[in-house]
């Protein structure tokens, strides 16, 4: 029994000497392995002379003093084990990522999917219609005077007599009027065409959205309602809108709009482009009752949504493609 | 427009100072582009929109600052001007003979004539101080009495005026007739015009004016000038557009007419231009003014629902207001039933032709910012796109997914050797060498944006059109395209290896976008039946979706990428969406997922590479039946050990069973089986 003392506090002077969890694990194997110095001593209690119950429960006792010394220490060891490990494996977070590839949309894209998404949920359909318009589409079908200066060859480009580059996507009205009866609500986004000089603020392409709905009761203050709910998605909620009267051959009152927020130039009105009613010479030529509807419309350029949100400063860089100039764009900050 | 504020305190009488005044042009339509400081005097420039001419004259924006502004008085200047100067009181000192002038062209709407002699050279004159200063600050040049006289009546009433020497014309008298062939006219500029049946202004000889637009060198008023015919008059403006085009000229007379001048202004301006030069030098002769107005132009009033108004506007407009509101701006208003008025529309405003116009009055007097922001109601219909539309999406969001960086380029291009074969379309206008043609391609839109970006690591996608003729037929279709060259993904730690772009990685991405689409399994590469130029001949594939072709896929042509400045290993794809939309896509039906485990096989076999690996696949399938999960390439090997022109290939075979367990000896019959196919395409195993 003494010796089963003896060997106990052995142990224990060993497991308290142990630096490290390898240590302790000889420890363990030593005093508790099937033969150790401690649990071996089980195999004797056959032989042993004295009261074999109580010689089997000091081996008992000690092998579990020990089992609960070796614990403790092992928790203690592992976790400074663990610290020293971590320590070693210390990398610098700021060092740089290492490389993927990320694909990205354009930044006129990406504009003219928010364009989408938002006259989408108020309830506009996507639609699109041919870039190479027919004459008729592009003027006549909207109310065009004849030879007024918007055809001449100064201004428009040309295929032949019949053909042109649509100048406009209002150009898409004729074509749905056409097909589809009212109520009905559309917009579309998509390429123009204009005979100019390019320069930081011209371009002989662009983008332009055109919106417009039929039904019955349309108003100007419809018009209002939506071009409002459309910038704020656009520019933010501060966003307020004002008419001017201004004149397109296609509606009738017709207005320009102009936004002014506190986010952007100070807060002065920026047009941002042309709307009103659409004039009932347009739905009377495709047979729509003018006196049961009316529609609105109303119009606007794509890349000047990034100029002004962005502080894109010449409308050239948008077609270039200098990744340089792109993938400043890559993140989309929400209104 | 440019005009002193000073010129329109003349006509009204307002508290307004300059700055409200160009506020309330602007939200009545006419836009204040500007004010300056001219001359201790501030100038306003204001935008005139093209179907209001009335509001080119200081006059007609009067008009509207009186409609507008409700405290504005008019003054007596206006009073006497909206009187058409009837008042004049001008002693006429001699008569002019009934063929002083004489109108053949039906194009001349209205044309009068006055004489005007003196003792003594009018032409050598100047015009008052006040008015010379008033014409520069309107950024006109003063150049004499008679003719700042005509330039400052245009200023005031928008009637261009025009002041002949008669001694110069012949038999001083005009006629308005259509030019001869072979006549020409030398303009107030210096510049000569061959004339070819236009209408012009003559005298009894040869033209000497281009009507609406400017007059001719010989018969001007010049220092000698005592004897003068002051021409007025009102030409259709489609006709003075077509000259001045035809022409080649440009003046503050055709900019007002082609917009429209007020046909009952014509007299009215002589008469006020006669008392203007009265003033100036009061012993000049005055004749009777020669008034050819064949068919004055019949005034047809238009009715207006004032509750229809203020539906449309969205604002409420009462009756009395209504009335008022347009009386204001000088029409003739009548209440012709319960809410409604009939309106004659004055002899200036040509615009007003049916009530919408009318409404249009109505808000722009009333103020389009009293109208209230709501949302519309009624039908609603689902936004959004849908099918094609949506389908375009889908296309750009797989190339985002796959790396590749979208671009968006001119389709008015110059030609490139990355363009398509085939006839093209071009404007017939273009506008720069440049920007000749129509793109046919999306190919060279990423050639040269691939150069812009320095040819090498890049991975662009461009969606557009594309267009191209057939005869006398255009056509226009969205197409895809890819360009892919250079390391996969960059490197920035030393030992990373990373592959480069091949054939192979852009196959990946293109069959990407065909499963994004719900067509990944009926889309496949082929050996294309004719070889496209600008690819690398045996390193190009069609596209072929359910049995059709729809694009083109393989690494560029090394005489191409030469030409192009692009690098040789640079790859590409084109794609035709219209054609891929139009495939019908299958209905997807959930595959239930065997909880059961899977076998896995390998085999190597020696094959000739003549043996496209597709038929290798289709050998594999058949083989193996239903319980084959998948199968993949992990190895090609050529070279020590196998024979030349063959080469091995490592592929990994998956088998798998729904409600039972594969044994090993069941998993070794299909393994038997896919290489008794095997072997039938004369592969071995190795």
């Amino acid at each position: 029994m003494e010796e089963i003392q003896l060997l106990q506090s052995q142990a224990l002077e060993e497991v308290a000497a142990a630096t490290s969890t390898a240590d302790l694990k000889e420890t363990r194997i030593k005093f508790l392995g099937n033969k150790g110095l401690i649990s071996g001593k089980l195999a004797e209690i056959g032989k042993y002379p004295g009261d074999k119950k109580a010689f089997g429960q000091a081996v008992n006792g000690a092998k579990g003093a020990v089992e609960a010394a070796l614990s403790e220490r092992e928790s203690v060891l592992l976790s400074k084990e663990r610290a020293a490990q971590f320590e070693a494996e210390r990398i610098d977070v700021t060092m740089p990522g290492r490389p993927m590839r990320g694909g990205y949309e354009h930044v006129l894209q990406t504009t003219m999917n928010k364009v989408k998404r938002t006259l989408g949920g108020l309830g506009f359909e996507y639609r699109e219609s041919p870039e190479l318009e027919e004459f008729r589409y592009n003027f006549d079908a909207l109310n065009y005077p004849p030879d007024h200066p918007a055809m001449d060859d100064q201004d428009t480009f040309y295929i032949d007599d019949n053909w042109l580059l649509r100048t406009q996507c209002t150009a898409i009205q004729g074509r749905v009027f056409e097909s589809t009866k009212p109520p009905l609500r559309m917009f579309t986004v998509g390429r123009t065409y204009r005979n100019e000089a390019v320069d930081r603020t011209h371009s002989h392409t662009f983008h332009q959205v055109d919106c417009f709905m039929v039904d019955e009761g349309v108003s100007m203050a419809h018009l209002k309602g939506t071009l409002g709910a459309f910038a704020r998605a656009m520019f933010g909620d501060e966003v307020k809108i004002r008419f001017r009267p201004d004149f397109f051959p296609f509606v009738e009152p017709g207005v320009d709009y102009a936004i002014s927020t506190p986010k952007l130039f100070g807060g002065r009105w920026v047009e941002l482009g042309g709307a009103g009613l659409i004039h009932p010479n347009i739905l009377e030529a495709y047979g729509i009752d003018t006196e049961r509807y009316s529609g609105f419309a109303f119009g606007l350029g794509v890349d000047r949504i990034p100029m002004m949100a962005y502080g894109i400063d010449d409308l050239r860089h948008f077609l270039e493609n200098d990744l340089r100039f792109l993938e400043q764009f890559r993140g989309e900050p929400v209104a | 427009m440019k005009f002193p504020y000073a010129m329109l305190r003349d006509f009204v009488d307002t508290n307004l100072n300059a700055e409200q005044i160009g506020d309330l042009l602007t939200m009545a339509g006419f836009e204040l582009e500007g004010i300056e400081e001219v001359d201790g005097d501030a100038v306003l420039d204001i935008k005139v929109v093209s179907n209001r001419g009335d509001g080119l004259s200081v006059f007609g924006l009067s008009r509207e600052v009186l409609a507008k502004d409700l405290e504005a008085k008019p003054t007596a200047l206006y009073t006497r001007a909206a009187s058409r100067f009837a008042d004049s009181t001008l002693a006429e000192h001699f008569q002019l003979e009934s063929n002083a002038a004489t109108v053949e062209a039906e194009e001349c709407k209205r044309f009068a004539v006055r004489g005007v002699d003196s003792d003594r050279p009018l032409g050598n004159l100047a015009s008052p101080e006040w008015m010379q200063k008033r014409l520069t600050q309107a950024g006109m040049r003063p150049i004499s009495l008679l003719v700042d006289l005509t330039n400052y009546v245009m200023l005031e009433l928008g009637q261009p005026l025009h002041a002949f020497d008669r001694d110069l014309l012949s038999e001083g008298r005009i006629v308005v007739r259509y030019a001869k062939p072979g006549e020409k006219l030398t303009t107030l500029n210096g510049e000569e015009h061959e004339l070819a049946g236009q209408m012009m202004i003559c005298d009894a000889a040869k033209p000497v004016g281009v009507p609406g637009v400017m007059g001719g060198l010989e018969t001007e008023v010049n220092d000698n000038t005592t004897r003068l015919l002051l021409e007025s008059a009102n030409f259709l403006n489609l006709n003075v557009r077509k000259t001045r085009k035809q022409l080649g000229l440009s003046t503050e007379a055709s900019y007002r007419f082609e917009r429209s001048v007020d046909p009952e202004g014509v007299v009215a301006a002589t008469r006020r231009f006669s008392e203007l030069l009265v003033e100036s030098v009061p012993d000049v002769r005055i004749s009777n003014i020669l008034d050819l107005y064949p068919r004055p132009p019949v005034l047809v009033p238009v009715k207006v629902r004032v509750q229809k108004a203020s539906r449309l506007l969205g604002m409420e407009i009462t009756l009395a207001q209504a009335e008022q509101y347009l009386s204001r701006l000088g029409m003739s208003v009548a209440v012709s039933g319960e809410n409604e008025l009939t309106v004659t529309p004055p002899s200036w405003r040509p615009d007003i032709v049916r009530e919408e116009d009318l409404v249009e009055e109505l808000g722009r007097v009333h103020g389009f910012d009293l109208i209230p922001e709501r949302l519309p109601e009624g039908s609603t219909t689902l936004g959004g796109s849908k099918g094609v539309y949506r389908q375009a999406d889908l296309v750009r969001e797989s190339l985002v997914r796959s790396g590749f960086v979208q671009i968006i380029a001119h389709s008015l291009r110059d030609y490139s050797a990355l363009d398509a074969p085939g006839e093209r379309v071009a404007p017939r206008n273009p506008a720069s060498p440049e920007h000749c043609v129509l793109r046919n391609s999306l190919l060279s839109c990423l050639g040269e944006a691939a150069r812009r970006n320095g040819s090498r690591d890049l991975h662009l996608f461009e969606v557009g059109k594309v267009f191209s003729r057939s005869g006398a037929e255009t056509s226009e279709v969205l197409h895809a395209a890819g360009l892919s060259v250079g390391a996969l993904w960059p490197v920035n730690r030393k030992g990373d290896s990373v592959p480069t772009a091949d054939f192979f990685s852009l196959k990946t991405a293109l069959n990407e976008l065909f499963v994004t689409l719900a067509l990944g399994h009926a889309v496949e590469l082929s050996v294309p039946s004719s070889l496209d130029e600008r690819f690398h001949p045996t390193r190009q594939a069609s596209v072929v979706l359910a049995g059709e072709p729809v694009g083109i896929i393989g690494q560029i042509h090394p005489e191409v990428a030469d030409k192009e400045d692009l690098l040789a290993e640079t790859v590409l794809f084109e794609i035709n969406l219209e054609s891929v939309f139009a495939s019908g896509q299958p209905r997807i039906d959930q595959r239930s997922i065997s909880r059961n485990p899977a076998v896995r096989r390998d085999l190597a076999v020696v094959v000739e590479k003549t043996v496209p690996f597709s038929a290798l696949e289709s050998a594999i399938k058949k083989g193996a039946g239903e319980v084959l999960e998948k199968h993949w390439l992990f190895d090609v090997y050529e070279g020590t050990g196998i024979e030349p022109g063959k080469h091995s290939l490592g592929i990994g075979l998956q088998f798998r069973k729904h409600g039972a367990n594969f044994t090993d000896e069941e998993a070794n019959q299909v393994r038997d089986a896919i290489v008794a196919e095997l072997v039938s395409l004369g592969a071995t195993l190795r």
